[in-house]
């Protein structure tokens, strides 16, 4: 297996290590040596590749490694959960309409379009600020605002990937070997997992996969906004708070950036490659 | 014994932009067990429309109009469950482009036993063995290695032995081949229609066989269909079709097929002009402005199908070597 990995393209290793790397950190944070993210040294202020601080520390003499490390669990977390859901009521609700076509498929569509006319960052903002919002001085709890983060998430992604659902089925649904497997009795159902779901997968999870790094970028945004998480818990949230001490201390604002380019990168690339790599059919020869 | 399969009146239009499209115009036809029947005519003639329309097998924007009985039930009035229940086990259809009809990111094997899982209720290590010995009943060399490979991976004549193998998998009573052999070179050609042949006399399944070439329905059916602008032409069994031919139509048709004993540089002779516009209803005869014996009354009236005896119906008013 691991020969087989040297022999793939040079992008598709780095945009694989990152994302297993990334992956990884999220998972076994806790496990890692190194000071805490959210405990203040005495330290403000270093610069990078300073003994005990590798990428430096904050203008509050928060360590910038930890926080990386530490922000990788809610990016991911964030990312991966609100594409998984969205994902798969989108492609679920794409790929019924445009197979059975009729009154549902008009509804949908005309959902779908209303729901895309609203811009994401405007549609997250408002449910931030309904669902999560600060009563009687009191600021909701950073699991609720990371639960209402998912869920506008999930409502923004539904359509994008929705409708890829629905044009890919289109295109499949009525070809040839669909209607001689109808002509067989198969039932509708069958059709669909077994004759289009396989046909369409690649273009849906290419598109997953960048939305993947759509989500991250709209987690950083909110956070830039002031409405995201708070404190420097995400990698957005240390962006919000460096951006300020932008002359002073850049790096606590590039080594965020760098992570969040980095993974958007590596999942648009990995997306691309799979649906490549997914594509049996006579193009490839 | 009750017909297979009984068209009456059997007629189907498209709503189109430009107004109705009339496919197919009140066809008759009787097929019975173990039959073969050849449905001949150039493109847009309505031949597709027909097998496709008695399976039920039709687009939304087409209404069908008149009965199909097969084995003695009118299933026309049937619901899509209870359609598709006949679907397979007793309906099956054959389709035209086997690049087109195979999934292609699915394995041969895969597809083979869907059907036999599905409709057949077998289990996985049964239907893999049924696949297996369709696979040999329709001659694919080494059938092990074949469950394994993706359609893109054999050639035409391959992938049509397949779709043969997938439509005579669940034994219907009734299989459709539409223009089977369209998308294979000439000898291809030859090795499946004798394939069919064969496996229609093993099930005892009545066929129709939908092409445009006369020679292929030749060897191959009992009776011949000739369709022309959605009305059917001319009907006889195969044998009195060849020997006492009424219709200038299907003369046309023959003469048009190339022979190897014409001499170089001869031209291929030509129908001449087009089809009709099936959206319009114009008097007289379809055939009349190709026709080389056309009359006045050709133009004026539509011909009626007419018995010329020995099962030999035909639809004109001047049939080649007299009427009755």
């Amino acid at each position: 297996m691991f020969k087989r990995f040297l022999k793939k393209p040079i992008g598709y290793k780095l945009s694989t290590i990152w994302l297993v790397f990334v992956v990884f950190l999220a998972i076994f944070r806790d496990l890692l040596p190194g000071p805490e993210w959210d405990e203040s040294t005495e330290a403000l202020g270093v610069g990078p590749f300073s003994p005990g601080h590798f990428f430096g520390t904050t203008q509050d003499g928060f360590d910038v490694l930890a926080g990386i490390i530490n922000g990788a669990r809610l990016s991911v977390l964030v990312a991966v959960t609100s594409v998984l859901i969205g994902g798969g009521i989108g492609a679920f609700i794409g790929i019924t309409c445009a197979y059975f076509r009729g009154k549902y498929d008009r509804v949908v569509n005309v959902a779908f379009n209303m729901m895309l006319s609203i811009p994401n960052l405007v549609l997250s903002l408002a449910l931030i600020s309904v669902l999560a919002a600060t009563k009687d001085g009191v600021p909701a709890s950073d699991a609720r605002k990371v639960g209402v983060m998912i869920l506008s998430l999930i409502i923004v992604i539904i359509p994008i990937l929705g409708r890829i659902a629905r044009s890919a089925t289109l295109q499949w649904s009525t070809r040839e070997f669909i209607i001689a497997s109808k002509s067989m009795g198969t039932k509708d159902m069958t059709i669909i997992t077994k004759h289009i779901v396989p046909n369409v997968a690649p273009a849906i999870l290419a598109i997953g996969f960048f939305a993947v790094g759509v989500v991250i970028i709209v987690e950083g945004s909110l956070s830039i906004l002031g409405i995201g998480i708070a404190g420097g818990a995400s990698w957005g949230s240390m962006l919000a708070i460096g951006r300020s001490y932008l002359e002073f201390s850049p790096w606590e604002t590039y080594f965020p950036v760098a992570c969040i380019a980095f993974t958007v990168l590596s999942t648009n690339y990995f997306g691309d490659y799979v649906r490549a790599q997914l594509d049996k059919r006579e193009s490839k020869i | 014994m009750s017909p297979v399969l009984k068209l009456t009146d059997l007629s189907v239009s498209f709503a189109t932009p430009r107004g109705n499209l009339r496919a197919v115009r009140e066809v008759n036809i009787e097929l019975n067990a173990g039959e073969s029947l050849g449905v001949v005519g150039e493109s847009g003639s309505g031949k597709t429309v027909l097998s496709r329309a008695t399976m039920g097998l039709l687009p939304r924007t087409a209404t069908r109009t008149g009965t199909v009985e097969f084995q003695g039930d009118d299933i026309s009035g049937y619901d899509a469950k209870q359609v598709r229940d006949l679907w397979g086990t007793g309906m099956a259809m054959i389709f035209q482009d086997p690049m087109t009809a195979l999934n292609p990111v699915r394995r041969i094997g895969d597809q083979l036993t869907e059907s036999l899982i599905v409709r057949q209720g077998m289990d996985k290590k049964a239907a893999r063995e049924k696949a297996l010995a369709l696979l040999q009943r329709v001659r694919i060399p080494d059938p092990q290695a074949m469950m394994r490979k993706f359609p893109y991976q054999l050639s035409g004549g391959m992938r049509q032995r397949i779709m043969i193998a997938i439509a005579v998998s669940c034994n219907p009573t009734m299989l459709f081949a539409d223009e089977p052999t369209t998308a294979l070179d000439v000898t291809v050609q030859a090795q499946v229609l004798e394939l069919l042949s064969e496996l229609r006399k093993e099930f005892n399944m009545a066929m129709i066989l939908v092409t445009h070439d006369l020679g292929v329905v030749a060897g191959h059916t009992d009776k011949i269909a000739v369709m022309y602008a959605g009305d059917v032409v001319e009907y006889a069994p195969t044998r009195e079709l060849f020997a006492n031919m009424k219709m200038p139509y299907t003369e046309a048709l023959l003469k048009s097929i190339p022979r190897l004993e014409t001499p170089t540089g001869t031209r291929l002779p030509v129908i001449e002009g087009r089809l009709p516009d099936p959206t319009k209803d114009e008097p007289g005869c379809p055939f009349a402005n190709r026709c080389p014996y056309v009359t006045d009354k050709c133009r004026a009236e539509k011909p009626p199908l007419t018995d010329g005896g020995n099962g030999h119906y035909y639809r004109c008013w001047f049939p080649i070597g007299g009427g009755q």
